[in-house]
């Protein structure tokens, strides 16, 4: 269990939160650039001082102002990925995770055994000879979570762990992130700028703005009951759960209440959550003919301009199931969209997130 | 065609730092050449095989490379500490670190002389010890520490205060302590600044002269090095005079070609690759 209040000041900016998470569960940290959402990870792990507060992780009091206790940040059982994940250079692959069990005086052989296990885990078994600037993104990323779970942490903190990635990688990794992160035992910490991360990732999700957590719920909490402009945003990703009726080539076929989506098959059993970002839906006037597995037909029920300057525009449908797309202000033109206009919204089963 | 006014300025000031470049290369380059012009290479081989030559060449390769081992020893830490802490009296510290860079040589060592010599106040500490440090080989070391230390700690304070901090803040969350942090972080991303300085207080004492011979004295075999060889060959000699510096500047340029040549990146490989073999 992570218990945290914590309070900074630096210069004008006053940062104050109050975390609470359950070990084997993720919260997501999610909020704007400045936000102050990598501080609160630099203050749970040590690079940082808080001015007030307390931390406190599975009973071992790692902070607390009041009784002038501070516990290193080599000294806390806490595991760090930061966004661009640090990886020591001038080690290889196998050094980078070896490095913590090292610096703690295992010896060389037990650590080996432990290092290639867990390179077998995250599927880099073959990676331990190259250097990390011959690896990709997504094989950095998993080097480096690597590196923090071999120490086995009691809180794993991730930050902004899928922004460094191309668009393409980061689809692929989402869901193999989100299937790695279930299975860990320990209380993980996720911070990230991205409300559809945040619904495909957190158990519960805590909203930061200027300094401070203005909401903090489960995802259907959030998308009910959206209590500030920020969270509103969250409107926006189409949400849906539902069990897996068929699935044939690796694809499933999921019955959400109020219609059948199609997507890539996430694996397992019982029901599945489904989560489509607005953008990846594309509004035609004819049946499109393309490769997208998921077409739906409706009529537009709003048309909602995007703050500051209507450039962009939400598109509520009424399909079933009810849909939210987003657009240009062109497109809406070209098509010549109004509400009441009937459309067909379609989208790609890879353009969807679907995870337990 | 006719120029436009602008360009030629500009052709003007190209003109010029040319030629400015040109004179300071010519003062570097010019002695050197007429010193080597002045040797033929079978002469320079003969001189070698002279014992007093070798004594003296042998003298400063010995007490160069333990100056150079200690300095790095006792650089390193001071080095450490300049790059990763703040404390009062450290701009102090910094002034000392620099001073032998500015310090005339023969101001340094009537300053060794006097603080471990006979009357001196390290120097009565010494004598307890049965050490005696002037006109010794050991204050020749002593005389080298003093005026080439700088020429570490500079450089290789800086290369330890540029390692990125995201890979110090990397190793504290892998639960490194500071010392595995320095040598398996920290050491090896500053290793060419590190080794940069490390040759370049080589060479200084290589070329020390003034502190040795005030402070450590002449004699032939025990103080006398490779330049003060030079100076007395100089008083009688001129011919031997020559040779001597020849041999002395062919050391010397190979040590910094060398350090120019060998790519750090390929020290890193090498012992990967080494690791990696066993």
């Amino acid at each position: 269990m992570l218990r945290a209040t914590l309070a900074r000041r630096r210069g004008t900016f006053q940062l104050e939160v109050a975390l609470e998470a359950a070990p084997g569960s993720t919260l997501v940290l999610v909020g704007e650039n400045g936000a102050g959402k990598t501080t609160v990870l630099r203050l749970l792990a040590g690079l940082e001082r808080p001015d007030r507060g307390a931390i406190s992780l599975d009973g071992a009091v790692y902070f607390d102002s009041e009784r002038a206790v501070e516990v290193p940040a080599r000294r806390r059982e806490i595991g760090v990925l930061s966004a661009d994940y640090g990886l020591f250079p001038h080690l290889s692959v196998a050094e980078n995770v070896a490095f913590g069990l090292r610096a703690q005086g295992v010896p060389a052989k037990a650590a080996h055994g432990r290092v290639a296990a867990m390179l077998a885990r995250l599927g880099i078994a073959g990676l331990g000879a190259r250097r990390p600037r011959e690896l990709s993104g997504g094989q950095q990323q998993r080097v480096a979570l690597a590196r923090a779970l071999v120490l086995e942490p009691r809180l794993l903190l991730l930050d902004e762990p899928l922004s460094a990635l191309d668009v393409q990688t980061r689809r692929e990794l989402r869901a193999e992130l989100r299937a790695l992160l279930a299975e860990l035992p320990c209380v993980t910490l996720y911070v990230t700028h991205s409300p559809m991360e945040a619904i495909v990732f957190g158990d519960r999700i805590a909203v930061m703005e200027a300094g401070r957590i203005t909401q903090a719920g489960t995802r259907e909490e959030l998308l009910r009951h959206p209590r500030s402009a920020y969270v509103a945003e969250f409107m926006g990703v189409n949400l849906f759960q539902g069990a897996i009726v068929r699935r044939a080539d690796g694809m499933a076929q999921v019955q959400a209440a109020d219609g059948v989506l199609n997507v890539a098959d996430p694996g397992g059993a019982g029901d599945v959550f489904v989560a489509v970002n607005p953008r990846e839906i594309t509004l035609h006037r004819e049946a499109p003919s393309g490769s997208a597995q998921n077409v739906f037909r409706g009529t537009v029920v709003e048309l909602a301009p995007e703050p500051p300057f209507g450039e962009r525009v939400r598109v509520v449908l009424g399909t079933r199931p009810p849909l939210v797309a987003e657009t240009t202000r062109q497109a809406v033109a070209a098509l010549g969209l109004r509400e009441g206009s009937q459309v067909y919204a379609a989208f790609k089963a890879t353009g969807v997130v679907a995870y337990r | 065609m006719k120029p436009p006014p602008q360009s030629r300025a500009a052709l003007a000031l190209r003109a010029g730092a040319v030629l400015a470049a040109a004179a300071l290369l010519g003062i570097l380059a010019v002695p050197v050449a007429g010193l080597v012009a002045r040797v033929p290479p079978r002469d320079l081989v003969a001189r070698l095989g002279d014992p007093a030559v070798l004594q003296a060449l042998r003298l400063s390769l010995v007490t160069t490379a333990c100056a150079t081992a200690a300095i790095v020893a006792l650089g390193l830490p001071v080095a450490y500490l300049l790059a990763t802490r703040d404390f009062p009296g450290k701009r102090v510290i910094e002034v000392l670190v620099d001073l032998p860079m500015v310090l005339p040589p023969t101001v340094a060592g009537l300053a060794l002389l006097l603080a471990f010599g006979r009357a001196g106040l390290a120097g009565r500490a010494l004598e307890v010890l049965g050490l005696s440090l002037p006109f010794s080989t050991l204050g020749v070391v002593v005389a080298q520490v003093f005026m080439a230390a700088p020429f570490f700690v500079s450089p290789a304070r800086a290369g330890l205060a540029s390692v990125d901090a995201r890979y110090l803040d990397a190793a504290a969350t892998l639960r490194a302590s500071e010392a595995f942090t320095f040598f398996r972080v920290m050491l090896p991303l500053a290793l060419p600044s590190v080794l940069a300085g490390a040759a370049m207080s080589c060479a200084r004492a290589l070329g020390e002269f003034g502190a040795t011979i005030t402070f450590a004295g002449n004699m032939p075999g025990v103080t006398q090095t490779m330049p003060l060889a030079v100076y007395v060959a100089l008083q009688s000699d001129l011919e031997a005079a020559v040779t001597l510096s020849v041999i002395l500047l062919v050391f010397s340029f190979t040590l910094l070609l060398g350090l120019r040549l060998a790519p750090v990146g390929l020290f890193w490989r090498r012992a990967d690759a080494a690791r990696h073999a066993r």
